[in-house]
């Protein structure tokens, strides 16, 4: 800062650097957060586009997936930005197994048999971890990025976060490749407009289900692969993130994957700027608020028809 | 299929009424048993701490039944209360939720039977379930709720061991104005952050009305929800507003949450003080290795402090076998401080008549080798008037003991300011 | 069309005013009321049985499956605490300013939010209920996230509290009188079958001239208002209130639970799920919940899980189908008992 002028003069410009750089600061704070609920939003958003299947367990995988890297990291000394892959890999399969064991069940039945019946999983999932692995809370030390941030002026950027945040892009943008361009995707997309006529074309929507639900929880288990580098680990992390996803998709528009991921940020920078220039405790308010704004205007989402 | 299925509901439906026809009833009182009921939150968010007090109170429970010469703590060389009467637990869980804790608190008062409750770490459960209590006529004992209203409701056969969050924000205030005095640390400001809970705003109150009153001017107050998935905006805040001073009243994981969030943005207050909270939890220091350090809270115990109590060492021994390792908190300690004493009463009554046992318990001050000042002593309304608890720093993953003075450390210096972050 | 109607009508009231009598008689029976836990357990077998019944007509008659009945729950329950308690007076009139309450909020709420279909409304009241959840733990007024307590008081009508349980066991008995009445006489009533036409078919409903808009907003209404009438016994039962206690998800899923289990849109389906749900939940955790490792709710969601994936029509579905079989055993065929 400029040593000259009077000291009044130095005061304003100070303030004026000040809030200019809290300004960015928040909505750097915003973006990255929100590109991590829009990854774990991404296969929600599969799921249920291409379903119709409301996985209330969503937030267990995202926690079932923290164990795994944790555990990995803990006992075998893997960094999560490795581990990462194996999280993905294990709740793909915990997908393909809910899939198999309880949803397959719930498809054509009442629309809310499927969401009570994840809402038992992830009763059960929970406490089953906090069985297992105790209540206590773990926290993952030494990592690879764990801590680490880039300063830009005054600006600073969180490198984990920042690393997550393209992770997600990546992520998302490869699922967004294989929903669209792929001949799977375009069965899958055939499937989610009518399964009936699917079949009849000879496409297996039985397996493009069981699949999808793998991808699904592939997603979230990559988000949660990573989250133990700046995350404490406990059985009862993942509910609010369940909830925000489930913003997150809606506001987006069921099935757009690219709502997903704009909604995402949008959530992420609206609960950041809300909760600096609010007040902290509404930053949750403002997310859910938000929501409700939208489909005001926009009854199916921001992506939606 | 379909014949299958109703064959599994059918099941299901005849074991629901099984069970209500086959509701246990009281059992029949067996030979020289003290039944003693606990509620923890055994699952949900807080479920750690449950179960950890959960843990002290069968450790406590162990050492009064037995006969263990190398414990230094009342009775328990014995072996059994009033010449061969033993301790027989009944444990419940409330999952951190006042109404179940309520219905427990009375499924083991009058189904299981059992002469008295110990309970509950929330203080939202501990108030309905000791109201529970106090309508049959049965003692209940808490050993770590913190709120001040409890005790304030004049009840007859509630007894609360830990010191209330009044207690720590006047002992707090204290703080700072030696701090003030002896390091010349000019605070004026304070900030608080505190969990959206009766527990944080519990305190957050106490701790405004305290400063106020000693001339501090509160200027930030950052309530926050609790399982955040993030604590960004709440320490922006506090950044932004740059209090001397830092009251927290934050629990478990969102306490390391909110000091690795600290770190990222490259702050910290030039003191942070926090209540019986993630602060004290004894994995804190442990996980969070060296970006723990130099915060200061409040301890009602913790394993550096055996220079002062000397009696815990032998109890903490039983109590790491149930936790796998993991020693004695301010809270859990409390929880066995509660039996012990509750124990020494019915010894003193000589009889297993409550109103005799809680006429001693209101009148008598008892020995207790396990809490700071070695002494319970309950007033109307049952709060310990003994209960206080040692301002604390840690440095180098040590809780180093500052304030009062007498108790303080003579080796320990307190670090003032904080040190930032690029500096350690 | 209309006599086979009436005629099935009395006979169903036959058996529900048998079921009331008996429960009356219940306590008087030697032996059954000395029981506080099994008491317990039927008091909130009632309680349960009518709040997933007051759901049900917004959720199971009309269709409209909303998870922010919590949120109706936890203004009837603050109602009646906040005149015991900030105001010193009997719940009386905090009952009914908490009722009314709430049945302007549900419709001053739902009028945008109808206009939804389908997964955006259940996710609107999602995030209704975090909203008011929230705004509730920082209103001071109302005790914010430090709540209300109860202080020490006499017991009878005047104050809706009693020191046993045989007290609030006739409470909770007229709360589900009344509920299941409304519901038994809106089931008969033109009503009725304006919000079943809604459910099956807005666009057909419309044809034939009934104001959906109209007839979902009224259900909405009288389901907010018995709502909060069960967030009155919730209460006054447990002598505290605070958000986390009646405003939070767990409570909406479990109005939603409960119907859904028994069987929606049916008048027995609301009892069938409490008297299934509330016993499995109540005892799994009395017998396993001291062990601390969650055993309890383990169990409890693979039996959700189970019930669901075997029986998605609810338990009143096994009735039916026990019915039909019979039915067809005796050579009559199924043909008049539809699906719900």
């Amino acid at each position: 800062m400029g040593a000259f002028g009077s000291p009044i003069h130095c005061s304003q410009r100070l303030l004026f650097v000040h809030s200019m750089e809290t300004v960015l600061q928040v909505l750097i704070d915003g973006i990255l957060s929100g590109l991590l609920y829009a990854l774990v939003a991404a296969g929600l958003c599969l799921i249920w586009g291409v379903m119709d299947v409301i996985n209330f367990a969503h937030g267990e995988f995202l926690m079932v997936a923290m164990y795994v890297s944790y555990w990995l990291g803990f006992l075998a000394g893997v960094d999560p930005l490795v581990s990462v892959l194996a999280a993905g890999a294990f709740v793909f399969l915990l997908g393909v197994l809910t899939y198999q064991l309880i949803v397959k069940y719930t498809v054509g039945k009442p629309p809310l048999a499927a969401l009570l019946a994840t809402f038992g999983l992830a009763m059960l999932i929970k406490n089953f971890c906090l069985n297992r692995f105790s209540p206590n809370f773990r926290i993952l030390s030494d990592t690879w990025l764990g801590d680490k941030t880039y300063h830009l002026g005054e600006l600073i950027i969180p490198i984990p976060q920042l690393v997550t945040g393209i992770i997600a892009l990546l992520v998302i943008g490869l699922v967004y490749a294989l929903i669209n361009s792929t001949r799977f995707g375009w069965a899958v997309q055939a499937t989610a407009m009518d399964k009936e006529a699917a079949e009849l074309m000879g496409i297996n929507t039985e397996r493009i289900y069981l699949l999808i639900f793998g991808i699904g929880g592939a997603c979230v288990g990559i988000a949660g692969g990573i989250m133990p580098t700046y995350l404490a680990v406990h059985p009862e992390v993942g509910s609010l993130f369940g909830l925000i996803a489930f913003i997150c998709v809606a506001m987006g528009g069921f099935g757009s994957i690219p709502g997903a991921l704009f909604a995402g940020l949008l959530v992420g920078v609206v609960e950041s700027f809300a909760g600096f220039y609010i007040a902290p405790v509404f930053k949750y308010v403002a997310v859910f608020g938000l929501y409700l704004a939208v489909v005001a205007f926009r009854r199916k989402g921001l992506f939606g028809w | 299929m379909n014949r299958k299925s109703l064959r599994l509901l059918g099941c299901v439906a005849v074991a629901a009424v099984l069970c209500l026809l086959l509701a246990a009833g009281p059992a029949a009182a067996q030979q020289k048993v003290i039944k003693i009921g606990t509620i923890f939150p055994l699952t949900g968010p807080v479920a750690n701490a449950g179960q950890r007090c959960q843990a002290a109170v069968q450790t406590a429970v162990e050492i009064v039944n037995g006969q263990h010469p190398g414990v230094k703590v009342p009775l328990a060389k014995k072996g059994g209360l009033l010449g061969g009467y033993k301790i027989q637990l009944v444990h419940a869980d409330s999952q951190g939720k006042p109404d179940i804790g309520k219905a427990e608190a009375e499924r083991l008062l009058n189904q299981e039977g059992v002469w008295a409750l110990i309970g509950s770490y929330n203080s939202s459960v501990s108030g309905p379930a000791s109201l529970v209590a106090e309508r049959a006529k049965k003692i209940f004992m808490c050993g770590a709720s913190s709120s001040s209203a409890l005790t304030k409701r004049n009840l007859n056969y509630f007894f609360r061991l830990a010191p209330t969050d009044a207690t720590e924000s006047a002992e707090f205030v204290e703080v700072l104005k030696w701090l003030n005095q002896k390091q010349n640390a000019n605070i004026r400001t304070i900030g608080i952050i505190y969990e959206n809970t009766l527990f944080g705003k519990g305190a957050a109150g106490e701790a405004k009305k305290a400063a106020t009153a000693a001339g501090f001017s509160v200027v930030v107050d950052v309530p926050y929800t609790p399982g955040a998935t993030n604590l960004n905006s709440e320490v922006q805040t506090l950044k932004t507003k740059n209090p001397d001073a830092l009251f927290g009243a934050v629990l478990g994981a969102d306490y390391a949450l909110m000091v690795k969030t600290m770190k990222q943005a490259n702050w910290v207050p030039r003191m942070s003080i926090n209540y019986c909270s993630g602060y004290q939890d004894p994995i804190i220091a442990k996980q969070l290795g060296k970006d723990a350090d130099l915060f200061m809270g409040s301890n009602a115990y913790t394993p550096q402090f055996a220079t002062l109590l000397p009696a815990v060492a032998a109890v903490e021994k039983i109590f790491k076998t149930k936790t796998k390792g993991v020693p004695f908190d301010g809270d859990s300690i409390q929880e066995a401080v509660a039996v012990i004493v509750l124990a020494q009463a019915i010894e003193k009554a000589g009889s297993l008549d409550p109103e005799k046992v809680v006429k001693v318990l209101h009148e008598s001050t008892f020995d207790s080798p396990l809490s700071l000042g070695g002494k319970v002593q309950f007033a109307k309304g049952g709060q310990n008037i003994k209960a206080f608890s040692i301002v604390t720093q840690l440095q180098n993953g040590e809780y180093k003991r500052l304030y009062p003075a007498e108790l303080a450390d003579s080796k320990a210096k307190v670090v003032f300011p904080m040190k930032p972050w690029n500096k350690r | 069309m209309v006599n086979p109607t009436k005629n099935r009508i009395f006979g169903k009231d036959a058996v529900w005013l048998l079921f009331i009598a008996v429960v009356a008689v219940l306590p008087l029976v030697p032996g059954f009321a000395d029981n506080s836990f099994r008491m317990h357990v039927f008091i909130l077998i009632l309680l349960y049985a009518s709040m997933a019944q007051a759901w049900n007509i917004l959720g199971g008659y009309c269709g409209q499956v909303s998870f922010g009945h919590s949120v109706f729950f936890g203004i009837g329950a603050y109602g009646a605490a906040m005149a015991l308690v900030t105001y010193g007076t009997a719940p009386w009139p905090g009952i009914l300013i908490g009722m009314a309450a709430a049945g302007l909020v549900a419709v001053v709420i739902s009028y945008p939010c109808f206009k939804l279909s389908g997964h955006y409304f259940a996710i609107a009241t999602f995030a209704i209920v975090e909203i008011f959840f929230r705004m509730f733990q920082v209103w001071d007024w109302i005790g914010g996230a430090i709540g209300l307590d109860y202080p020490v008081i006499e017991e009878g009508l005047w104050n809706l509290v009693w020191y046993s349980k045989t007290g609030y066991y006739y409470f909770a008995l007229i709360l589900f009188v009344i509920v299941f009445g409304v519901v038994r006489w809106l089931e008969g009533h033109r009503f009725g079958y304006y919000m079943k036409a809604v459910r099956e078919g807005q666009e057909t409903a419309e044809s034939l001239g009934v104001n959906s808009a109209m007839v979902k907003l009224t259900a909405m209404a009288i389901s907010a208002v018995l709502t909060a009438l069960c967030g009155v016994f919730f209460v006054q039962y447990n002598l505290r209130v605070d958000p986390s206690m009646v405003i939070s998800l767990d409570m909406a899923m479990k109005f939603v639970l409960i119907t859904i289990l028994g069987g929606a849109g049916t008048l027995l389906g609301p009892l069938a799920g409490a008297a299934v749900l509330i016993p499995l939940q109540e005892y799994t955790r009395a017998f396993w919940g001291g062990l601390g490792g969650g055993i309890d709710l383990i169990i409890f969601g693979l039996i959700i899980i189970l019930m669901v994936i075997k029986q998605p029509a609810g338990i009143v579905g096994i009735f039916q189908g026990i019915r039909q079989r019979i039915a067809k055993a005796r050579g009559k065929g199924g043909a008049e008992i539809g699906t719900p």
